[in-house]
């Protein structure tokens, strides 16, 4: 079985190609994302991060190059509909995609569109509000929904069509941080149980919790690694107009004056270890 | 924010909960008896064949629990409007001179205000309120679910005739959702418009001419606000797989009881005899 | 001892009210912000934020209870000239879509200017200034369609034309929300430099408490429409029933300070900013 659930080879994009200002989006990006791995694409707005969301699941196709899911070309027309059941991409606006009234019809739309028959939707709906802890609100109309539910309920409606990848656009953007936070504890327990994910974030405390980051800079990948790797990068990270999570930020500038610390600080816990590795004293 | 006060007017397409009877009847009877009374509603000209369509139609909105106030409170922005359009018909609609009421004359000026005007307008009246309060039964007792599905049942013998039932009936869905989206919308435009100083100063004279104006150019804004979340839900529906009504599977279907038989057999019987009054000798 | 620009107190609102959908929004909110400060208004979705700003230039008028005085005005009084009160506040939505209306983007920028009664050639200087800080170039795109921009463009023009009208006090909601971290500092930097040398007053909506601890001198925490917490940002993040016992994050740079000190690391004062944690860490590590 190939490792890799998802290739995508030399892929270009360009909008508006025929037009007198046409927009290019992708200019040859290879990456690969393998099964059960966490991945983050991190990049400033207009990097290509949005575009490349969509070839990874064949709504867009690339003008140049190719995306392929298990094997399968994204410009193969008769695959579409299994490689959008295999990669289930959110997008980031929950009130744009949602068709139906309530949060059960919502969450059922994707597997009806399947054709599977009723008492297994019962059952992936039933399965896929519980996962997202919105099951007790399954009658609810989901204008009433809370910003957070409702980034809730559009994974939902992708899990329910049980998919082996979930590729997030920014799902976490517009939620504060409480809504952010319950929406990363329900993709992790999701990673946690197999499902591969791929999330396009801004936040850099998100991307340090995945296992891969890449980062986008005008259509090209331009770094590439752990997090530990890739925000180590401080240079060439200031350049792409992106940030470091805060303790790595102040390992840094700490390791600038002249600190002993060690090289690769990423998370808060880390960096406290570095500073006081002793006990603390009974207060 | 999800509720604003322009929502207040826009009483369409909001599905209110309130458990009553008619809430529970099957969809597809109710829009066949929703179009029955419409028809009926068209065609009833007269005093008597009116007053019984309206104290049937008051009676059904009371049964659904409905808050008349609310409802009716949702057409006083039109109400200047209907009252010159009024105003106009009963002065100008003519008619034969020995029906008429009052006859007045400036020198060339003759204006006949005729009995016939008079039942015009009035059971027009009449009949926009029944306009008005039956969309209300259909569109705030139905979620937009079961419309669909409603509307699909019912198109479906277009299906056999190769037309797009299906489609059609998820067009109408879609377009129901977005109305208060674009109500929402429409509001923020306003306010911020408002915000820069557009509609203060000036006198409140001319305010309604300003208002037409403003409304006039909300509408550019608005249109380019619809299109891009209608290509992003198109984006969205893709991505779940949506392709038309071809094999789709539904998580919850309506069963036809006798409650609706018996909906349905009142309806004919209403309609049925709204009809025959119209052909009563006396009017 | 500064003047007082903002104060309200005890404000009550509700949205669609005598409908079945009534929901209340403001349940009691305060606010006070004094001139020259940005002042942050943090909350959870929900909370009020948005409402409580459209209070502050007269788009809700207080009608339950409460008082709202804005720039020595008081909101709620029917004489109040609405007009008046929209050129010296300026609020920028969360949404630049919303905000944009003229066709091209020169257009849009002038149209606050032009309320005020400008000569076309102040106009000019004020669109000019208002693009440059922006930093949208006025010759590449004054003459673009609004519609034709993308997000991040759309944001700056939207800012550009509530700049240009100069207001002493400036409302953003949730103006950094989506922003990626390059987008979000130029933003600090030029609000920082509005208050520092136009005299600008800010009052700022916002759910990341990062870009509150780095840029706000105070802030208000509001939940359920009304104001649990407010005062010096130092104050707040830093007291004993603080953001925490109210069940909201904290920012990253406060948690690592709690997290230091409960490993008896001692890092004296309340630092904020990145800088400040940094700069209090070396001068705490053992020489």
């Amino acid at each position: 079985m190939e490792p890799d659930l998802i290739r995508v080879v030399d892929a270009h994009y360009t909008y508006d190609a025929d037009s007198d200002r046409p927009i290019p989006a992708l200019r040859g990006v290879s990456l690969q994302v393998r099964r059960g791995e966490r991945l983050a694409i991190i990049g400033r707005n207009g990097s290509g991060k949005s575009t490349l969301a969509k070839c990874l699941n064949g709504l867009l196709l690339p003008t140049q190059g190719d995306a392929l899911v298990k094997g399968m070309s994204t410009r193969d027309a008769e695959a579409a509909q299994r490689i959008r059941a295999t990669v289930g991409l959110v997008l980031q606006n929950p009130d744009n995609q949602f068709v139906a009234t309530t949060v059960e019809e919502e969450a059922a739309f994707g597997p009806e569109n399947l054709g599977i028959p009723r008492a297994e939707l019962r059952a992936r709906v039933d399965a896929a509000l519980r996962q997202t802890g919105l099951w007790q609100q399954r009658d609810r109309n989901l204008q009433h929904l809370s910003a957070g539910e409702k980034a809730r309920l559009a994974v939902a409606g992708m899990l329910a069509m049980q998919p082996e990848c979930l590729v997030l656009d920014e799902s976490t953007a517009m939620l504060d941080p409480g809504a952010r936070r319950e929406l990363l504890d329900v993709v992790r327990a999701l990673h946690a149980k197999g499902l591969t994910v791929v999330s396009i974030t801004h936040f850099m405390a998100e991307a340090a919790e995945a296992e891969r980051v890449i980062a986008l800079d005008g259509g090209r990948i331009a770094l590439e690694g752990t997090p530990r790797e890739v925000f180590a990068q401080e240079a060439v990270l200031d350049r792409l107009g992106l940030g470091l999570p805060a303790a790595a930020g102040i390992a840094r500038g700490l390791r600038r004056r002249g600190w002993t610390g060690p090289e690769s600080i990423l998370h808060t816990d880390e960096l406290v270890l570095a500073l006081a590795p002793a006990e603390a004293r009974p207060t | 924010m999800a509720s604003i006060a322009s929502l207040r007017h826009v009483s369409i397409g909001q599905y209110i909960a309130m458990g009553s009877v008619v809430h529970r009847l099957d969809p597809r009877g109710k829009l066949i008896c929703f179009g029955l009374l419409i028809i009926a509603t068209v065609a009833a000209t007269t005093y008597t064949s009116n007053v019984l369509l309206l104290a049937a139609v008051l009676g059904l909105v009371l049964l659904a629990r409905l808050p008349v106030g609310y409802l009716l409170s949702t057409v006083k922005p039109a109400v200047p409007v209907i009252l010159i359009l009024a105003l106009m018909q009963l002065l100008f609609y003519g008619g034969s001179a020995d029906a008429a009421l009052l006859t007045l004359s400036w020198g060339p000026i003759h204006i006949v205000v005729g009995r016939d005007a008079v039942r015009m307008v009035v059971t027009s009246l009449l009949r926009f309120l029944d306009l008005l309060f039956l969309t209300s039964l259909l569109t705030n007792t139905t979620t937009h679910g079961e419309l669909t599905r409603g509307l699909e049942s019912v198109l479906s013998p277009l299906n056999a005739l190769h037309l797009p039932g299906h489609e059609l009936a998820m067009i109408g869905a879609i377009a129901l959702r977005f109305v208060p989206i674009l109500g929402e919308q429409m509001e923020s435009i306003l306010m911020a418009r408002e915000s820069r100083g557009v509609g203060t100063g000036g006198s409140s004279r001319w305010r309604v001419v300003r208002n037409a104006q403003q409304v006039a150019a909300l509408i550019v804004p608005l249109f380019v606000d619809a299109y891009r979340r209608s290509e992003e839900m198109m984006l969205a529906m893709q991505a779940r797989c949506y392709r038309g009504g071809r094999g789709r599977t539904h998580l919850l279907e309506s069963a036809w009881r006798l409650s609706d038989a018996l909906a349905l057999g009142l309806t004919v019987l209403l309609v049925a005899s709204v009809l025959a009054l119209q052909h009563l000798p006396f009017h | 001892m500064s003047e007082t620009v903002v104060r309200v107190a005890g404000l009550r609102h509700a949205y669609m009210v005598g409908t079945p959908m009534e929901t209340a929004a403001l349940r009691g909110a305060e606010l006070t912000v004094s001139r020259g400060e940005i002042a942050a208004l943090v909350g959870p979705d929900g909370a009020g934020k948005s409402t409580l700003l459209r209070f502050l230039n007269a788009l809700l008028r207080p009608a339950r209870m409460g008082q709202v005085t804005v720039l020595g005005s008081d909101a709620a009084a029917p004489s109040l000239d609405v007009a008046a009160l929209r050129r010296r506040v300026g609020l920028v939505f969360q949404y630049p879509h919303h905000q944009l209306f003229e066709r091209y983007v020169g257009d849009d920028v002038a149209y606050g200017a032009r309320q005020l009664g400008l000569s076309a050639p102040e106009v000019r200087e004020r669109v000019a200034w208002a693009m440059a800080a922006v930093g949208l170039d006025l010759d590449a795109f004054k003459d673009r369609a609004t519609f034709s921009l993308s997000g991040g463009e759309m944001r700056r023009a939207a800012l550009a034309g509530v700049l240009a009208m100069k207001p002493e006090l400036l409302l953003l909601d949730e103006a950094t929300t989506g922003l990626d971290p390059g987008g979000r500092s130029e933003l600090h930097t030029l609000l920082r430099r509005l208050r520092d040398l136009e005299g600008m007053t800010v009052v700022l909506a916002s759910n990341d408490m990062d870009e509150v601890a780095e840029l706000a001198d105070s802030v208000t925490v509001l939940q359920g429409g009304r104001t649990v917490a407010a005062g010096p940002v130092r104050d707040v993040f830093y007291s004993a029933d603080g953001l925490q016992a109210v069940g909201l994050t904290q920012p990253s740079t406060v948690g690592i300070v709690g997290a230091l000190r409960e490993r008896g690391f001692a890092l004296p004062g309340e630092p904020l900013t990145l800088a400040e944690v940094e700069e209090g860490i070396w001068r705490a590590l053992p020489a």
